[in-house]
């Protein structure tokens, strides 16, 4: 009892927890704010303001579009050109334009068909195919046919003539040298005065239009 | 409980706070993203991987190759460059013409070993005035933009990685350790899958200081029967098997590979403005590009004997 007491006696010596008010030390109200002083700081330059095409290092969209390169128009439709000519063309004329003889498939390469000034019979060419055999260079392909590879692409008919242009001007470009493109506006002309035709042409015909 | 409720709604705010910033912002800004066009040359990207290559990618994530290997390339910064091709027929025209713009570069020793970087710009639009001034003069120039950072320097990748590349990948593996190098690029890195299943079998055979362990099990060590298997790895090294063995790999060793070179984050897209280099420009079409080097023509007779391999 007399050990109890002694030591209750020390306890109470010891000071009371208190729970009252008491205010925030200066410091800590200092640092929230200058912590979220920088946090807006970075955030307004580095946010990109919820832009989810805008990555770091550019800030904003004016700031990507300050770099996008300049670019050539009828480049980029060359090389919708290309792509298309590897999807649809290459199977028989190669991707390297030299054609397949031994199956009477006639070289793109410098072919005078290729490189004749208007594009008006490519197009026709690409638009309905060919059957029968066809000059080029001087020799004689026999040619069995060529199916109507424009009629048969994707897409309505304004697309349509788009994509045989884009592949006429790929094609006389690559393999004639020829840099002017051929206009979708042409290709739709074109097409519009043979919408009527179904059947391949065969080369006697073509060679006749100008 | 006197202060239950404002428990409740500080927990609350907190966990919708992070939820929001977490998932409900992501998914606004990037929940719809789906396939996009690539600058200039309108590819579709990225292209869904196919066969071997999706396969391969479940056996990364089983391997747990991310715990070493990221994928994600970062960038720091971008630079416009000036380079002059060609100074043109009259090159004291051309000359007098960049002077006009920019007097430090209107001297003749600007045309000595072209092409040449003659300036670095701030952006496209300052680059105008010396494109126009030497085309007038008849000269060639381009401007090429060219992501820069530590990533890029090392050849991990021409630029930095954006959400678009991941679009179709089901589970995203970007990475955080980098015990091994990057892997955004290596599909364009290290083209050759010969290389890429010695790299598997015998990390140290194709990288003298590789720390990668060797995942020898993927490979199958086969006695050598009446023929050779056309599909046994062309060892390189002190890795070579034993006399009348011959080490095939398996197909999740096929797969993996077909992935990793299927991994290719360089398309040029909006989001990342550079010039590509120009055979980039035109196809970004991964499998095709990964599948062309297998393809041949074959003559008649191999063809014939083809079918007497079976037998």
């Amino acid at each position: 009892m007399n050990a109890d007491s002694k030591q209750s006696c020390t306890l109470t010596t010891e000071a009371e927890p208190t729970a009252e008010m008491s205010p925030m030390p200066v410091w800590i109200v200092a640092l929230m704010v200058t912590l979220l002083f920088l946090s807006a700081w970075y955030f307004d330059l580095y946010g990109g303001w919820f832009e989810p095409k805008v990555f770091a290092p550019y800030v904003s969209v004016a700031d990507v579009q300050r770099f996008q390169p300049n670019t050539d128009p009828s480049a980029s439709f060359i090389a919708q050109g290309k792509k298309l000519f590897t999807d649809n063309c290459a199977v028989c004329h190669m991707e390297t334009g030299v054609g397949n003889p031994g199956n009477g498939c006639p070289p793109l390469v410098d072919s005078d068909w290729v490189k004749h000034p208007t594009p008006d019979r490519v197009l026709m060419l690409i638009s309905k195919g060919l059957s029968g055999p066809i000059t080029v260079n001087g020799k004689v392909y026999n040619t069995g046919v060529m199916l109507a590879v424009g009629d048969s692409l994707m897409g309505d008919e304004k697309e349509k003539a788009y994509k045989i242009a884009a592949i006429a001007s790929y094609v006389r470009k690559q393999f004639g040298g020829i840099s002017v493109i051929v206009k979708p506006e042409q290709a739709e002309a074109v097409r519009a005065s043979i919408k009527d035709r179904s059947a391949n042409y065969t080369a006697d015909e073509l060679l006749k239009v100008p | 409980m006197k202060s239950s409720s404002i428990v409740f709604l500080a927990a609350f705010i907190a966990l919708s706070a992070s939820w929001a910033g977490f998932v409900l912002v992501p998914q606004i800004q990037l929940g719809r993203a789906d396939q996009a066009e690539t600058v200039p040359s309108k590819d579709k990207y990225p292209v869904a991987r196919a066969g071997l290559a999706a396969q391969g990618a479940e056996v990364y994530r089983s391997l747990g190759c991310v715990y070493c290997h990221s994928q994600q390339v970062g960038q720091t910064g971008v630079k416009v460059e000036v380079v002059l091709l060609d100074a043109g027929t009259n090159a004291d025209n051309t000359l007098s013409a960049l002077k006009k713009v920019n007097a430090a570069l209107g001297k003749p020793e600007t045309f000595i070993g072209l092409p040449k970087q003659i300036a670095e710009v701030a952006d496209i639009a300052a680059s105008d005035a010396l494109v126009k001034a030497v085309t007038d003069a008849g000269g060639k120039i381009e401007v090429n933009v060219v992501p820069t950072g530590t990533d890029i320097s090392r050849g991990w990748g021409k630029r930095r990685t954006v959400a678009q590349d991941y679009v179709y990948d089901a589970v995203v593996q970007p990475g955080t350790r980098r015990a091994g190098p990057d892997l955004a690029n290596v599909g364009s890195r290290w083209t050759d899958p010969n290389w890429q299943l010695n790299h598997l079998y015998a990390p140290k055979s194709v990288v003298k200081d590789s720390t990668m362990p060797a995942y020898r099990f993927l490979f199958e060590k086969r006695k050598i029967g009446k023929v050779a298997s056309a599909d046994a790895l062309k060892l390189i090294g002190d890795s070579t098997p034993p006399t009348g063995f011959e080490i095939v790999p398996t197909d999740k060793a096929r797969e993996l590979v077909a992935y990793l070179l299927s991994l290719r984050a360089e398309a040029p897209l909006w989001e990342t403005p550079l010039t590509p280099p120009p055979a980039l420009a035109v196809s970004t079409n991964t499998t095709t590009v990964a599948v062309k080097s297998e393809i041949k023509n074959f003559t008649a007779s191999e063809l014939l004997s083809v079918e007497g391999k079976g037998k």
